[in-house]
């Protein structure tokens, strides 16, 4: 569905990416993990065309008009109301404004429709965001680290809904620095550090190469022991 | 088509709510306003409609310029531009919903300072001609500028001194030969000369505002190729 061959990517004298390859299925939830800087949003914004790659290629089995998207900015229009801004989508996609409605009510906004994007929390407007993701019912979903900056209960709100997602079809691809989401969420991880995938599989997989597996398949002793930092 | 109509429905739902930019459309029909009841229609030595063509010029020259540019930025600031260029976006919708719904206000505040003028009929079709033409050119050259801000204070640093350019030239003009020479390239200048003389050469002014204008989008898409919608 999804496939990175190769990717290079240098700002100026600084290379961001280098060597990047890997492959995302059909309906899997797939996990870019790594630190702050490891350039998890460059890949996102190669993929969705926002940036040229200076080397490799990648492909992708869906159409712009069939990706959703989570950006680290959600973009919203803060002087509309929640229901306002999907619709401004709705529109431009052609869809019924029903589709606003039944978005909002997936991602629990139901109640803050009429709520101006300004007076919102930012788990509301993260949620917001992600309502606006799935609003045209996209294949794929490119989801920058949809849980950043949130408290645990409404992260797992989030969890919950991609996990939803992906049963009814969808695929996911996410990036997060917090190595519990990777685990609990994704099919499938690429430990990411400084630009380069330092390991990549399933949770389990990695962590049993590595011995990593106490209770649960502990990702963060692996990246420790590969790339001697800290995810955060 | 789709796309300008949902882009221009959202504008004009958030400059209803934005007041920053709202109050440029309120400000100057009532600046002009006040200054005609209280001392131009009192004031043997004033031209009746001396602060509504002042005023109106200021509007179109230079209002518009740093509203349209502040509005793009926000869009741009806020990363709210990707999400529409990512929905399929053009970047012609973009415009012509955004700028087009600011054109539209334009033509409501050149109305109102038409009604406070006391214009006859063809004084105000002229007046309205050269005020919608110098506002969408107004409009493009703020969206350019809006363009290749990367924020809303970088815009408004590159679109004052210009609109104040714009905006002055006029003044100066009158004061100066060979400013109003080189200022009568100016749409600004056109527009001046038109809505304070009615009997001027409407051809030529509306021609040179015309012509602006296809430079101005030219300078547009320039601007747009080198930095795109994309921030
Ligand atoms: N537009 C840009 N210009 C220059 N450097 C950039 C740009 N975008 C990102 N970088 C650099 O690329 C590296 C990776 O960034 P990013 O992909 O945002 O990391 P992450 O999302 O994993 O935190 C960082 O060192 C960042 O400073
Ligand atoms: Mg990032």
């Amino acid at each position: 569905m999804i496939q990175m061959n190769n990717i290079v990517k240098r700002f100026g004298a600084q290379t961001v990416l280098t060597d990047v390859t890997f492959k995302v299925k059909e309906k899997e939830i797939f996990g870019m993990l790594g630190p702050s800087g490891a350039g998890k949003t460059t890949i996102i914004n190669i993929l969705t065309n926002q940036l040229e790659a200076d080397g490799g290629n990648y492909s992708i089995g869906a159409s712009p008009f069939e990706t959703g998207l989570m950006l680290d900015e959600d973009g919203l229009y803060i002087r509309l109301n929640c229901l306002e801004n999907l619709n401004v989508f709705a529109d431009i996609y052609g869809i019924p404004r029903e589709k606003s409605v039944a978005a909002i009510k997936s991602v629990g906004l139901f109640d803050a429709a009429k709520k101006t994007v300004n007076t919102l929390s930012k788990g509301m407007r993260q949620r917001l965001a992600l309502a606006r993701a799935i609003l045209h019912e996209p294949k794929i979903l490119f989801l920058d680290e949809p849980t950043g900056g949130l408290d645990p209960a409404t992260a797992r709100g989030i969890h919950k809904l991609i996990l939803d997602l992906c049963a009814n079809g969808a695929t996911v691809f996410l990036t997060t620095h917090n190595m519990e989401e990777a685990v609990k969420l994704c099919d499938k991880v690429a430990l990411l550090h400084k630009g380069k995938i330092v390991e990549q599989g399933s949770p389990a997989e990695i962590c049993e190469r590595h011995n990593a597996i106490k209770t649960v398949p502990d990702l963060e002793s692996v990246f420790i022991k590969l790339t001697g930092v800290e995810l955060e | 088509m789709r796309s300008i109509k949902a882009i221009f429905t959202k504008q004009a739902k958030d400059m209803f709510r934005n007041p920053m930019v709202l109050v440029q459309f309120i400000i100057f029909p009532a600046v002009a306003l006040i200054m005609t009841e209280l001392i131009a229609k009192s004031n043997e030595d004033i031209a009746t409609n001396m602060f509504v063509t002042m005023m109106a010029a200021i509007f179109a020259g230079m209002a518009l310029v740093t509203a349209t540019a502040g509005v793009i930025a926000e869009d741009k600031e806020r990363k709210s531009l990707r999400f529409l260029v990512m929905a399929g976006v053009k970047p012609h919708e973009y415009l012509i919903g955004t700028g087009g719904f600011i054109l539209l206000a334009g033509l409501i505040a050149s109305i109102a300072f038409g009604l406070i003028g006391v214009f006859t009929g063809i004084e105000f079709a002229r007046f309205l001609t050269v005020m919608i033409m110098a506002a969408a050119a107004s409009i493009i050259l703020g969206a350019a500028i809006g363009i290749v801000s990367k924020n809303q204070q970088a815009a408004t640093a590159l679109a004052m001194p210009i609109a104040v350019i714009l905006g002055f030239a006029p003044m100066i003009a009158s004061f100066n030969e060979t400013v109003a020479k080189a200022a009568g390239i100016l749409y600004t200048q056109q527009l001046n000369v038109i809505v304070n003389d009615f009997s001027a050469n409407f051809t030529k002014a509306i021609t040179v505002i015309g012509i602006n204008i296809a430079v101005l989008i030219i300078l547009f898409v320039l601007a747009y190729q080198k930095k795109g919608l994309r921030g």
